[in-house]
């Protein structure tokens, strides 16, 4: 492996990532069509607006002086575009629908798993009480919102 | 940016690359395939349901024949999905969150009167996150933790909280080994045990909607499993608002969350060491 330790200079970040999301797109067309029946010609003009919304993401989380993650600019974005008060918003809800929600979600998945091979090795040493542990506190976690949330939404009549 | 920022994509650079991406993406593509083709799979368990969607089939699977699980074992396998394609793939998992990303907005911007409805109970169901110290400290002084527990009982440690950790008693300390011990778990088990507990929780007798925010727990990736199959075992409310809540709690989370574990969580548990460890401690 060439070993380089300087980043990625702005150019060649935005080409590579765009292809990646190329890549991605087209993964997530074929998840799309083999799962959930979604036509590739039918979903292509929705993912190519995703892949520009992303690549738009990738270069805030880098640039941007608010320090978020790409998800949450990608989330955000695509959010105000489809507010009621947008006048775009029935086309880019339009465009992404007809690819499914947990379509995109398996490539995620796929490439989590691979990395997460990285860690394997160093959550073998952890120590089986701090694995209990751990198990508990995502229950905690979990159950601790929930309750709060019944009680409130109870609370305000929305449940 | 910071610096380890920068690094990071370091490993998406073509230029002499092109087998290792070949590789990678052709493994996704492949594990992807397979997965969809399998489709979701329920399966009835006492009160309430297992929802297994490919996405769990794909993160098991990618584990499973990565170079430092069946790899080890297999050295065939071990050339074709090399370190090189889990270095990869960790960049990538961040490109390819954006799809995601976008539609969770598309589902979130034409229910925007729901949720501002719904604003008081995601501001305060934030707070439930801490319900997690009073149930795993004294479960960790139980099983005779001393400081470890700190660091592993103080919350679901994503990045924020390690930094919090690590910052103020270093990653050495055994608060560290606590919660780098919680952030290996989630890390590597989260996604898996989410997807597994947002299928089942219904059965609870919890409303969806106040699960569906308690999904939101800082990490998509663990969000998304969760609210998935949270969406799939329950009829009673509209997928795209169980999806659209735990989105917006889960970026409320990712917002506040590192001042909820500084401000309230830390002391919070700290104080509770104190009370708790003279009492069920133990001598170790």
């Amino acid at each position: 492996m060439a070993t380089r330790t300087h980043p990625l200079e702005t150019r060649e970040f935005t080409a590579c990532a765009l292809l990646m999301l190329v890549v991605v797109g087209v993964i997530t067309l074929v998840g799309n069509r083999i799962g959930y029946d979604g036509g590739i010609v039918a979903a292509a003009p929705g993912m190519a607006l995703i892949i520009v919304i992303g690549l738009a993401s990738l270069l805030l989380a880098r640039f941007a002086p608010i320090e978020l993650p790409a998800f949450a600019y990608a989330m955000i974005i695509a959010f105000c575009l489809s507010l009621p008060y947008s006048p775009v918003q029935e086309t880019v809800v339009g465009l992404t629908k007809p690819i499914n929600f947990l379509a995109t979600t398996t490539p995620i998945l796929a490439y989590a798993g691979l990395s997460v091979a990285l860690q394997v090795q160093r959550m073998r040493e952890v120590s089986w009480k701090l694995i209990l542990v751990a198990c508990l506190v995502f229950l905690g976690t979990f159950f601790g919102s929930a309750i709060v949330a019944q009680i409130v939404l109870s609370a305000q009549g929305i449940i | 940016m910071s610096s380890d920022d920068a690094g990071r994509w370091l490993p998406i650079r073509l230029a002499g690359r092109w087998r290792v991406h070949l590789r990678t993406h052709l493994i996704v593509f492949i594990i992807v395939v397979v997965t969809e083709a399998i489709g979701k799979r329920t399966i009835p368990l006492g009160p309430g349901q297992i929802v297994l969607l490919p996405m769990l089939f794909a993160v098991v699977i990618g584990i499973g024949i990565s170079y430092s699980v069946l790899g080890q074992y297999v050295a065939p396998l071990r050339r074709f999905v090399s370190e090189d394609v889990s270095v990869l793939s960790a960049p990538l998992l961040t490109v390819a969150l954006l799809p995601l990303g976008v539609k969770y907005g598309t589902l979130v911007g034409p229910s925007f009167a729901d949720l501002i409805s719904a604003g008081p109970a995601f501001v305060l169901q934030e707070f439930g996150n801490l319900g997690t110290i009073f149930i795993a400290l004294p479960f960790a002084l139980l099983l005779g933790l001393k400081r470890e527990a700190i660091g592993s009982a103080v919350s679901i440690a994503r990045e924020p909280t390690l930094g919090i950790i690590t910052d103020k008693y270093g990653i050495e300390s055994p608060e560290g080994r606590g919660v780098l011990g919680t952030y290996l778990v989630g890390t590597v088990l989260g996604t898996i045990f989410f997807g597994v507990l947002g299928g089942f929780a219904p059965a609870t007798g919890l409303n969806p909607l106040a699960l569906s925010m308690a999904c939101g727990i800082g990490s998509a990736s663990m969000m998304t499993a969760c609210s998935a199959s949270l969406a799939t075992a329950v009829d009673s409310v509209p997928k795209e608002q169980l999806l659209s809540f735990a989105a917006t709690s889960n970026l409320l989370t990712g917002i506040t969350g590192l001042y909820m574990v500084l401000v309230i969580g830390l002391p919070l548990v700290n104080w509770l060491y104190d009370r708790l460890e003279p009492v069920i401690g133990g001598e170790r």
